[in-house]
């Protein structure tokens, strides 16, 4: 396939120099920093963005808070209504912002058009939990009492994201918190602002058709210096969804907890796949290495451990191997579809990846394959490698790490299965997790209270790759949030329990006595 | 000019090769490929860095941006980490 991307952009409504804040329909003509996004597939300079001063932020903050007000009056199934034409919207740009996601991020086309499939998704599942807010009927202890929960519209959602998903991320929370009857105010990663702007514009055709109050959907493209510390600290948001890392999130955590706001988080992992001795384990390669090498190894759940029973460690090993041989033809532009594994994002996470590849060697770790950074002939932008296969132990400190590129690391265990949960839980991060087996026994081990500490525990699939029906999230460092499905829209609300007296008398709970 | 003061994010972006030196310095300000947030007086104090040695790492990076072309040698210059 041949993607034009001057096409691409022309088709998304970008040009050369965008507006990097909008409430919805409107842009701002902002004073801020000019940021230019650059492509990891071949270095280019795509577009340039005017990014948001402190005085664009507090506009906007003003502009959502009013917009609250009018946004919370519509009803759900309404606001639901919103969220389907977006979505249907999503599904005629999905080529283009597929494409755009693509070449900004540099993850295949394939992921490209499954992140925006991804934001399609959410809408869907948001539009029929627009109409499944609900509450519960409680007993009350008390004569001609009723005693209920139910669930109110939040405020304002800051939302933060990551280069990695660019979009669907957003997506993730914001068709949620509409539903819900909140507001939104998004802060892209810096390093895609270009796929923000692109989605924002797929949008405001729905929201100025629909009269959607300006304030409901924001997005402020600002470097943390104006989209920061203040962002996070802010009391008029009740709630901060952020996507990153551990040291990002803790510090968010801290600040949004010094206010006593509600945070999100949705941190790095450190994710294990366990293959047991009774493993189909042709399957076990094929899905692990999609979870290592998918995205360039620049998932949240990409598999940065295989855990391996030492009857079968040489079998998986040569077979590990033999498929990375397969790949290493199959390293080049995400745009072409003939190749698996993109670029890593930029020249400092290529920088990462060696010194990965390089510490793990020093703590006595054996790289089996891999572990180069690419140069020659469509590899000029200096940003892909070869994905890395490794030799190592669970205790070595690069193990103990999440390094945001293609390396994995290979680590033997013996005995019982409960040995290999045991390393597989041995890291700060809590994410996802996977075993590969056929026996009952040890699957099920694997999900009991003695099994993966993580917020995700597959068996017979990869740790990642989840569909949006689940709630997507972690334990420990990963930071403990949920989003996505499930009952995840719960945090987007406020939670209020009601007691109605319907009777004539006033009796107080307990039991307790207070007559004057 | 780079001061303490600066978030690392503009480090990142503006200065380019202080994720090199600081790295070396055993400051990872790049973490899941996007740049930690704070400032680089901030980052340093994580690592337990004394004021004295932040304000030599605010001289060399300004050194290092001052001299596009040089390899900065920082091998043999080790900060001495105060131990708490």
């Amino acid at each position: 396939m041949n993607i034009d991307i001057q096409s691409v952009l022309k088709n998304l409504g970008l040009s050369e120099t965008n507006q990097g804040v909008s409430t919805g329909a409107e842009w701002f003509e902002t004073n801020g920093k000019i940021n230019t996004s650059s492509s990891p597939v071949d270095g280019k300079v795509i577009a340039s963005v005017k990014t948001a001063t402190l005085e664009d932020y507090e506009a906007v903050v003003a502009k959502a808070q009013a917009a609250f007000k009018e946004w919370r009056m519509v009803p759900a199934p309404q606001r639901g209504e919103i969220v389907r034409l977006i979505g249907n919207a999503l599904r005629d740009a999905k080529e283009d912002l597929g494409a755009l996601v693509s070449y900004e991020m540099g993850k295949i086309f394939q992921e490209g058009l499954g992140e925006v499939q991804e934001m399609i998704d959410i809408c869907d599942f948001a539009v029929g939990q627009s109409r499944l807010i609900n509450g519960v009927a409680l007993q009350s202890e008390r004569p001609l009492h009723r005693l209920s929960e139910q669930y109110q519209p939040l405020g304002i959602v800051g939302i933060v994201t990551s280069y990695n998903f660019p979009v669907a991320v957003w997506a993730w929370n914001s068709a949620l918190a509409a539903i819900a009857g909140d507001v939104v105010i998004w802060k892209p990663s810096s390093k895609t602002p270009l796929t923000a702007i692109a989605t924002q514009k797929i949008i405001q055709k729905v929201l100025r058709e629909n009269n959607v109050p300006e304030g409901v959907f924001n997005l402020v493209v600002g470097r943390s210096s104006v989209m920061g510390d203040n962002f996070l600290g802010d009391k008029r948001i009740p709630l901060i969804s952020l996507t990153g890392s551990t040291s990002v999130g803790r510090r968010a955590g801290r600040i949004v907890g010094n206010r006593l706001g509600r945070a999100l988080l949705e941190l790095g992992g450190n994710n294990a796949v366990i293959i047991t001795p009774n493993a189909d384990i042709p399957m076990a390669v094929m899905s692990t290495v999609f979870g290592t090498v998918g995205t360039a190894g620049q998932r949240c759940t990409s598999t940065r451990r295989v855990i391996i029973h030492e009857k079968i460690f040489d079998q998986v090993k040569n077979s590990f191997v033999n498929a990375y041989e397969k790949l290493a033809d199959k390293i080049g532009s995400p745009l072409d579809e003939k190749y698996l594994v993109g670029p890593l994002i930029d020249e400092h996470s290529v920088m990462l990846f060696e010194e990965a590849v390089s510490k793990v060697q020093k703590e006595g770790g054996k790289i089996l394959f891999g572990g180069q950074k690419l140069e020659g002939k469509g590899f000029e932008s200096g940003n892909y490698v070869m994905p890395c296969i490794a030799e190592a132990e669970n205790h070595f400190e690069i193990v103990q790490e999440e390094t945001f590129a293609p390396i994995v690391y290979l680590i033997k265990y013996s005995g019982d299965v409960q040995n290999a949960i045991d390393i597989q839980n041995d890291v700060p991060q809590g994410l996802s997790s996977a075993i590969f087996t056929l026996n009952m026994r040890e699957a099920e081990t694997f999900i009991s209270q003695t099994g993966s500490d993580c917020g995700i525990a597959n068996v017979n699939l990869g740790t990642s790759g989840a569909e949006i029906g689940g709630a997507f999230g972690g334990e420990k460092d990963t930071g403990g949030g949920r989003e996505s499905g499930s009952d995840a829209w719960k945090i987007y609300m406020r939670r209020q329990t009601n007691t109605i007296n319907y009777g004539a008398d006033l009796p107080l709970a307990q039991g307790i006595k207070f007559d004057i | 000019m780079i001061t303490k003061d600066i978030t690392i994010e503009d480090l990142i972006e503006d200065y380019p090769k202080s994720v090199k030196y600081l790295s070396e310095k055993n400051i990872r300000c790049i973490k899941c490929g996007e740049p930690i947030w704070g400032t680089l007086e901030e980052a340093c104090l994580e690592k337990k860095f004394t004021q004295l040695a932040i304000d030599k790492v605010v001289k060399e990076l300004n050194e290092l941006h001052k001299t596009p072309n040089k390899k900065f040698e920082i091998d043999n210059k080790k900060i001495k980490v105060k131990k708490i």
